[in-house]
């Protein structure tokens, strides 16, 4: 290689080159190439702990200023979860009957038993909720037997599920993101739809029977079918019914995501066992309490 | 002489430090979680922001392979199509560069101006790939929102840090 001549040259044409690479890298990416595949799992692995380190001071620093702004709003907030705090242990009672119920209706109908659910839970790295993407990066993966398929939620319901497993590190496709088509049933009339994400805050219900009786404020849950989410976890309420569709808001703020839980409902494992026999009481006890 | 070496090596690490750390305040911005209500919107244009400032003022901190792994580390968090951000952050500065002898001598105005240009041009091609990459016609007002927060929002980052820059430039040539 001559000294002198080549960098030069290579400093002017530098640009181009790397501008050609990221259109072979874009092409790669959309035809599913498995080695870019490969590589954008590898750098997702290496970047999600650096950027844990980096962000963390400016997270506690948006959170303290959160926390100040909170305090003035505390006394009626305080009064407000009294109140509701009254009403929930009157809920809490009937929870407590109906479950008691339900267990001893199981076991004489010797129903098999749904399957475990195991929860991690982690704090988002990354919410890009981009103007045409809505997706999330946690700092969890297959070392904390997260799943490709899983599905994540917030603490009031669905929020998306896993696309991406890295050894550390895991993609979640937002249900508000326009390729996510969740399975739902509508929790008082057991119809079926798929949930479907439009790239904004409300998501519209699809392939609804025509005489499905839909009322606003009707729960939406997922069905559990196709075997990749587990049934019965809530997702949103229907807000609204009309010519431009069935609309549904999520239980979650989909745009302001802190901590989430990766639900591993061993989906895969049931299916394959096929038994009616129960998990082992011990195991089965514990998970249940997470 | 050991005093001088010192105030000038102190300078060095002032300045670099400050362009990293303006580096580091953007990307965070632009990654990680803050609860600031449709932050994710506006991203892809704070590190645009630090691309522009800094080719003018000071290319050689950003040489073209640190810009294309900037973008590829965008990429990966926004799960846009891995090269995207990529070859929209080379592309930008290459146009910045060859302007670059024309916008140094400008003022405060037309530099923001310039980079209404940029990040305008940037936004649309951003919304052309993500239409020929899914094969679906996007609405183009969420890209069009965030090019005008982030034009809104550049004198905000630019403007202490290119007053602090000079502070430092006219310090370090006081006969001048």
């Amino acid at each position: 290689m001559t000294v002198g001549m080549a960098p030069a040259l290579f400093g002017r044409a530098l640009p181009a080159i790397l501008m050609m690479l990221a259109v072979t890298l874009m092409a790669l990416h959309r035809m599913n190439s498995l080695p870019v595949e490969r590589l954008r799992v590898a750098l997702m692995d290496t970047i999600t702990p650096v950027l844990t380190v980096i962000s963390a001071p400016f997270i506690s620093f948006v959170d303290s200023i959160d926390s100040v702004t909170t305090m003035r709003s505390l006394k009626a907030e305080n009064i407000q979860l009294q109140e509701e705090n009254i009403r929930l242990q009157q809920w809490y009672e009937a929870a407590l009957k109906l479950q008691a119920e339900n267990q001893s209706f199981r076991e004489l109908l010797n129903v098999k038993a749904d399957p475990t659910l195991n929860f991690v839970t982690a704090r988002v790295i990354s919410d890009s909720g981009g103007a045409f993407v809505k997706s999330a990066l946690l700092p969890i993966g297959i070392a904390d037997k997260v799943q490709k398929g899983n599905a994540v939620m917030s603490g009031h319901g669905l929020v998306g599920r896993v696309t991406e497993v890295g050894q550390r590190s895991s993609r979640v496709l937002l249900i508000t993101d326009l390729n996510s088509r969740i399975p739902v049933i509508i929790q008082n009339t057991r119809t079926k739809a798929i949930l479907a994400g439009k790239n904004q805050d409300l998501l519209r219900l699809e392939r609804l029977p025509t005489d499905s009786g839909i009322t606003t404020g009707a729960r939406i849950v997922t069905s559990g079918d196709g075997g990749q989410l587990p049934a019965d976890l809530p997702i949103g309420t229907i807000v609204s019914s009309g010519a431009d569709g069935v609309w549904v808001k999520p239980l979650s703020d989909i745009n302001r995501l802190t901590y989430v839980q990766v639900v591993n409902a061993d989906l895969d494992q049931a299916l394959s066992d096929g038994e009616i026999t129960p998990p082992p009481p011990s195991e089965h006890g514990n998970k249940n309490k997470l | 002489m050991a005093s001088v070496w010192n105030e000038s090596l102190l300078r060095m690490i002032g300045r670099w430090g400050l362009a990293l750390a303006m580096l580091l305040v953007l990307f965070v911005f632009s990654a990680a979680p803050l609860e600031i209500a449709r932050l994710g919107e506006i991203r892809p244009v704070f590190m645009l922001m630090a691309v522009y400032y800094w080719t003018i003022l000071r290319p050689a901190l950003l040489p073209a392979p640190a810009v294309f792994a900037i973008g590829l580390v965008l990429d990966l968090l926004s799960a846009a199509p891995f090269g995207m951000n990529a070859l929209i952050l080379v592309l930008a500065q290459w146009l910045i560069r060859s302007q670059r002898k024309f916008l140094l001598g400008q003022s405060f105005l037309m530099i923001w101006a310039g980079f209404a240009a940029i990040a305008t041009g940037a936004g649309l091609m951003q919304w052309g790939l993500f239409v020929m990459f899914n094969l679906t016609l996007f609405s183009a007002k969420p890209m069009l929102v965030s090019v005008v927060i982030s034009t809104l929002l550049f004198p905000l980052f630019v403007w202490p840090l290119s007053a602090v820059h000079k502070a430092l430039m006219t310090h370090s040539s006081p006969t001048s």
